[in-house]
Parts: C-alpha cells; sequence; structure tokens
C-alpha cells in the first residue's frame, strides 16, 4: 500500500513552472510571487506536519521561501524545483527542531489527546493529524515523509540523516505508534 | 501489525491532504525580506573576518593539543596585547623573531603527530594574517580590519608562546 502511495505521488502533476521559476531565479518578485502561491501549501503542510505546530510551520515555511529565493540562482535543475524546495522546508525544520523541543513538550499535553482510544465504545478514530503530531519527532519525520509526501526510504534517510534502516524502524514505530492511539483493531 | 490493521491505517494516510492552505497569508511576511537589501559587507573584509575565524580555530586547536601539559601562564613580555602600531615596532618584532627561532627549534622535539596539529594551526594562521594583510591593502584605514590584523598577529605570537612553554621543562620528545 505505502508503495502504491509512493506510485501515486511520483506521478503528481503540479507542473514545474521553468519560465516562472527562471524569472524568479533572475530577481522578479512578482515571478517568486507566482511560485509561492503554487508551492505554499504543499511546503506548508509539510512543515505543519514536521513540527505538530502551527506557528512553528509558519515560521519554517516564510523561512522556505526567503532560502529558496536567495538560493534560486545556484538551482541547477538538476531536481524539480519542488522537490529541490521541499528539501529547503525539511531542513528549515531540522534546524530549528533542537530549539522548539521544549516546546513540543510542552505543547503536546494540550492538544488534550489520550494515549489510546476506548476501542469498547465505538467512537471514531481519533482526529490523524492529532495524532502524528503527538509522535515522537523521529517517528514523526519520517512517517510524514514516507507515509504521507512520498519519499523513498533512501530520500527520507539522506534528507533526515540518518541510515536507512533506522528510518524503516522509524516508521514502523511509528505506524504501531499511529495505530494504538488511534485505536485501530488488531 | 496485522493486514487489517496495517490497511486501515494506509486509508487514513491515504486520505489526509498533501496540500494545506496556511491560515494566514504569509506572502507579505516574506515579500518583505526579499526586498530587503542584503548587508552591505565589502568581499576583502569579509574575507578576512572569515579568516580571522579560522585563525581563532587553529588557535584554539593548538590550545587543545597541548592541553594537559602543565603549561605555565606566563606570558612574556612580547606577548602583551599591543596596538597596531606597536606590531612595526623594531623591538617588538625582534623580540617576535626570537621566539620564532626558539619555537622551531622546540616543534623538532614534538612528535610527529603534534608537530602536524601545530604546522596546521600555523598554517591557517598565517594565511589568514596574509588575507588580512591584503585586505588592510586596499583599505588601510580600517579599524576593523587593523584589529583583524593585529589579532592574527597575537594568534600566531601565542602559537608559538604556548609551544615554547610546553616544550620548556623537560627539552625531551614528547
Amino acid at each position: 500500500m505505502i508503495q502504491a502511495l509512493q506510485r501515486v505521488l511520483t506521478m503528481d502533476s503540479s507542473s514545474e513552472p521553468s519560465d516562472t521559476i527562471a524569472a524568479a531565479a533572475a530577481g522578479d518578485t512578482a515571478a517568486f510571487e507566482r511560485l509561492y502561491r503554487q508551492f505554499s501549501p504543499r511546503v506548508y503542510g509539510l512543515c505543519l506536519r514536521l513540527t505538530g505546530q502551527r506557528e512553528a510551520a509558519e515560521d519554517c515555511t516564510q523561512e522556505s521561501f526567503v532560502a529558496a529565493w536567495r538560493g534560486l540562482g545556484r538551482f541547477e535543475r538538476r531536481s524539480r524545483f519542488s522537490t529541490w524546495l521541499h528539501k529547503i522546508a525539511v531542513n528549515c525544520v531540522l534546524s530549528r527542531r533542537k530549539g522548539l523541543r521544549a516546546e513540543y513538550e510542552v505543547a503536546e499535553p494540550a492538544l488534550g489527546l489520550p494515549d489510546r482510544a476506548d476501542p469498547g465504545t465505538g467512537a471514531p478514530p481519533l482526529d490523524v493529524e492529532r495524532a502524528i503530531a503527538k509522535l515522537p519527532d523521529g517517528a514523526r519525520h519520517v512517517l510524514v515523509l514516507v507515509g504521507i509526501y512520498g519519499y523513498s526510504h533512501a530520500q527520507a534517510a539522506g534528507t533526515l540523516g540518518i541510515a536507512e534502516g533506522t528510518c524503516k524502524a522509524q516508521l514502523h514505530r511509528a505506524r504501531q505508534l499511529l495505530a494504538a492511539t488511534l485505536g485501530l483493531e488488531e | 501489525m496485522n493486514d487489517r490493521r496495517q490497511d486501515s491505517l494506509d486509508r487514513l494516510l491515504a486520505n489526509l491532504p498533501r496540500d494545506i492552505v496556511p491560515p494566514g497569508d504569509l506572502w507579505p511576511a516574506v515579500a518583505a525580506r526579499l526586498t530587503r537589501k542584503p548587508r552591505y559587507a565589502p568581499p576583502m573584509a569579509l574575507a578576512a573576518a572569515i579568516a580571522m575565524v579560522a585563525a581563532g580555530l587553529a588557535s584554539f586547536v593548538t590550545w587543545a593539543v597541548l592541553q594537559g601539559r602543565s603549561v605555565p601562564p606566563v606570558v612574556q613580555a612580547a606577548a602583551v596585547s599591543r596596538s597596531f602600531d606597536d606590531l612595526r615596532d623594531p623591538k617588538y618584532v625582534l623580540a617576535r623573531d626570537s621566539i620564532e627561532k626558539t619555537f622551531r627549534e622546540r616543534l623538532a622535539l614534538l612528535e610527529p603527530a603534534t608537530r602536524a596539529k601545530i604546522e596546521s594551526s600555523l598554517a591557517i594562521i598565517q594565511k589568514a594574517h596574509d588575507d588580512i594583510r591584503k585586505a588592510l591593502a586596499s583599505d588601510p584605514q580600517s579599524p576593523v580590519l587593523q584589529q583583524l590584523w593585529e589579532s592574527t598577529w597575537h594568534d600566531e605570537f601565542d602559537l608559538y608562546d604556548r609551544v615554547v612553554q610546553a616544550t620548556q621543562p623537560t627539552m625531551t620528545r614528547i
């Protein structure tokens, strides 16, 4: 299923507006705004899920686009613009990670998520997004990149600076924790 | 995790939207930072500042290499902080040359690995010194560059001094 998801995501047809990218690289801020409008929802979604916090995600999104603007001249088109931009976003999140750790620890209980859903109540699964936000950092990062955004393990491991085996183990852990939190049937 | 549970989880994840529109428009904040002019940093001064950081690191490496050798906190007269102009004083230059000569002799007494690290640190400091000197040639009145130049000079002297002091007690291979 994960593989199927990856195939779907690989075929994602979000167009790469090469003219707009070239204009932005030449310093055209209007062109860059068009890129922002097109790509910011994906970048924000990625940042929101990686950080688990709205404010941090907004900051990282802004930082990512500012960094992209500064680095556009060096963008060599060997990869897709979106891939390049997402990598910047992930790096922004990771570089904030240490500083935000204390905030995560304070913020998590405030979400009010119980550790497990009560399987006897027949209640619908708890909100998936909140459950993902509650995952430990390492597990959440891998789940978001591989499980939601379709990175391969090799890509995610490279982006996160971890071994591929660690990446697989973190995904397994994330899925177990998520299933337990969401009260999915054994 | 069994297949049914796995499928349920996969379905949930697959249904999540990958795009999420930020709650507020972040573009104005981004745009404000794009139009801001980058801070002016003259290339030579910037290079000099980078060189200075490298020199500082090199000095620290030397300090770390010689740590634990019971270096007495002796600072020779020539090592006392001096102004930019004092560094050109012939007496100071003579004192510095003298300690450099001693340094070269003592350096030969060190273990090859330690010697290599110190020589590498010295090369970094001297490169920084040269870079800053070149920057000064184009902007001789710059107080920042004068200060950087002075600092690298002291770093180099400090390195000599540390080696001389560290090899003082035994004069044997360490």
